[in-house]
């Protein structure tokens, strides 16, 4: 079904323009006049909730603006369908759940019979996540170039719904993925395009000091002392019961106020266990506060991410952690964990402190803290990391530049060189 | 361009990133691995860091002495290896030999864990033509409003891989531009960051302009005067203005 994207409003490009500047906008819109006479179709399984509904409602917008054709498609499925699904996508997270032969054959019938239904009628196609990788076995014709964009960290995959689903992509002309683990053997070239924040969305959009006092007056947060923060989901593998030891070890030598902010644990039985754990762990520590927000609070987690003093994501393993381009877009120095695609964002000691321990935590938290000329470096610089790097803008223009270079640009290009040579 | 046969097409570049499926998780196996990848992995390894953060003060370091200073521990090594990146011709053989030069003198190697090993990639380049010039002004127009990308391809990229040659000053040689040509060179050659790059050339461009400015101001009357001032405030209004809204 076609989605139909919001073009009411303020322009993106200019929106975006203001935010990045002059330079790179005029690049994102030189690679989209050579793209002018092609035609985009996004797909994927749904038109709201997730990161990827998110970004397609933007990257849409933004591609039309900049105008190469470009419309979205959702797959189509019944209940079935999306418990086969949610059973791959967690498998191919790492957890066991095996596929039988029904689940197997329900998979590839819904999508041959989605590929009757859409309209995939673009020439550049980019499917996103396994849920429509199969349309590429029923509709792809001669002239089409279609490439997969893996939004999932697939380097603990099951080994049988992985090999479920290699071969399908077999069709395709690429694969997109966020970090290099995350890549399986393929058949097919790779190519690495990072996530993206949206400097535009309530979470990420400037707040001036009335609307932040406005948002976070509800919490009843200390005014006087700083705030350490760590935003996720109650999840062990985000290590909040490791964030308050170091918080603690910190708090000895610096004064401070711990703040953990996450969405509702309602639906994930594991999520509950785990906010039970640390408000045992907090017990009745003053300086820390557990806050569960819902899952809409894109705003009151914009507020506190700009009142903190310094933010932290020490996670034991993470996808790519999009947090932490979150806390630095807004000039704030972060301390995190050297795992997954942290390390792209947070260069040690340029745009952040990275940490491997609890106690290296604690040492940077309370380093941050006593020396705010540090601080102030970093964040500055993370600011510009992120700008360069880490937005909306960069990511459209590396999926136009997948699809330019598959019609051939980088080819041309290696072939001047090896010429040269 | 100004004379010269042809025109100068001022270019941007995206960096596709493709993993190699190769890592390494020792001096040994970095070794083998320099020896053996494609020379677009050298290139994104190696010469491609400063794109990543063209505003920065400093020169980021090269991925393969961050990885054995940061991960490794063998400080040393990673000195010398950084050294040998900053000081190797231009092309990705001579970058391929001295590397490799400097990891066969290292004495330490020990391994670290897969995961904390370092994975080759290659960058394949996207050239973006942004505009075609004529003449020098334009030229330098687009220079000016170009981002690090086009700085970086035209000053630092395209010359690695053509043995140093940098197209962009042969065109301002051709155009009668031979000194600022030569400053120009000057100025890639010292790896100073981008953004600094670019701020430099284009205030030397500016500086090679004065004379000619000077002698067409003298010729024109109050009023083009006036109105050039004029315009040149706007102009400065506008930046101050850009520069606000984009910090």
């Amino acid at each position: 079904m076609k989605v139909e994207v919001r073009r009411d409003g303020p322009s993106l490009v200019e929106g975006y323009r203001a935010v990045v500047g002059d330079g790179p906008m005029r690049m994102l819109e030189s690679l989209a006049r050579r793209l002018r006479d092609h035609r985009i179709v996004m797909v994927n399984s749904t038109a709201t909730g997730g990161g990827v509904a998110e970004i397609l409602h933007r990257l849409v917008r933004l591609l039309e603006e900049l105008g190469v054709p470009t419309t979205w498609e959702v797959m189509p499925g019944d209940a079935a369908f999306y418990a086969i699904t949610k059973k791959i996508h967690n498998a191919l997270h790492g957890t066991h759940a095996p596929l039988d032969a029904d689940d197997h054959a329900h998979y590839h019938e819904t999508n041959r019979r989605a590929a009757s239904l859409l309209e995939l009628d673009g020439d550049l196609v980019l499917i996103h996540d396994p849920q429509p990788a199969a349309l590429v076995q029923h509709r792809r014709v001669p002239g089409q170039r279609w490439v997969w964009r893996c939004h999932i960290d697939l380097s603990h995959a099951d080994r049988d719904v992985w090999g479920f689903l290699a071969p399908v992509l077999t069709g395709y002309d690429g694969a997109v993925f966020s970090h290099y683990s995350f890549v399986p053997p393929l058949e097919v070239p790779a190519f690495l395009v990072p996530p993206s924040i949206d400097p535009l969305s309530d979470k990420n959009r400037e707040l001036d000091e009335a609307e932040i006092d406005r948002l976070l007056e509800p919490y009843d947060l200390p005014e006087s002392t700083p705030w350490v923060t760590q935003i996720s989901r109650f999840d062990r593998l985000k290590d909040p019961v490791g964030v308050i030891d170091a918080f603690r070890l910190a708090r000895s030598r610096v004064k401070a106020h711990l703040v953990l902010a996450g969405g509702s644990a309602d639906d994930d039985p594991e999520g509950a266990e785990v906010l039970a754990e640390v408000r045992q762990h907090v017990a009745e520590s003053k300086d820390v506060s557990v806050l569960v927000l819902p899952s809409d609070a894109h705003l009151v987690i914009n507020a506190l991410q700009r009142r903190s003093a310094d933010v932290v994501q020490k996670s034991l393993r993470e996808g790519f952690a999009l947090t932490v381009s979150e806390a630095l877009w807004k000039r704030r120095p972060v301390v995190a964990s050297a795992v997954g695609g942290i390390p792209l964002q947070v260069i040690h000691e340029r745009t952040g402190l990275l940490v491997h321990s609890v106690e290296g935590c604690a040492v940077q938290i309370s380093r941050l803290l006593r020396t705010p000329e540090l601080a102030r470096r970093l964040a500055t610089e993370g600011r510009e990391h992120v700008r360069d790097n880490f937005l909306h803008t960069r990511e459209a223009r590396d999926y136009l530049a997948v699809f330019a270079a598959l019609d051939g640009a980088a080819r041309i290009m290696a072939e001047e060189r090896a010429a040269q040579a | 361009m100004n004379g010269a046969p042809s025109a100068f097409e001022v270019c941007g570049a995206v960096h596709l990133i493709r993993p190699l499926g190769m890592s390494a998780n020792s001096l040994q196996s970095l070794r083998h691995g320099i020896a053996a990848v494609e020379p677009a992995s050298l290139f994104f390894h190696a010469v491609q860091p400063p794109l990543r953060a063209p505003a920065s003060a400093d020169l980021p370091p090269d991925d393969f002495s961050a990885w054995i200073g940061g991960v490794l521990q063998d400080h040393e090594t990673s000195e010398r290896l950084s050294f040998a990146v900053q000081r190797s011709g231009p092309g990705p053989e001579p970058l391929r030999t001295a590397l490799i030069g400097v990891l066969e003198r290292s004495q330490r190697d020990h391994t670290v864990p897969e995961d904390a090993a370092f994975a080759f990639l290659a960058a394949d380049t996207v050239p973006v033509p942004i505009v075609e010039c004529d003449d020098l002004d334009t030229l330098f127009d687009a220079l000016a409003g170009a981002d690090a990308s086009a700085w970086f391809y035209h000053l630092i990229e395209q010359p690695w891989f053509a043995g140093g040659r940098i197209e962009m000053t042969l065109a301002l040689r051709e155009a009668g531009a031979a000194r600022l040509a030569d400053r120009i060179d000057q100025l890639a050659a010292s790896g100073i960051p981008l953004e600094r790059l670019r701020r430099e050339t284009l205030r030397t461009w500016r500086r090679s302009q004065l004379g000619s400015r000077m002698a067409r101001a003298a010729a024109s009357s109050d009023a083009d005067r006036a109105g050039e001032g004029r315009d040149a405030i706007a102009k400065l209004a506008r930046r101050i203005v850009r520069a606000r809204s984009t910090s």
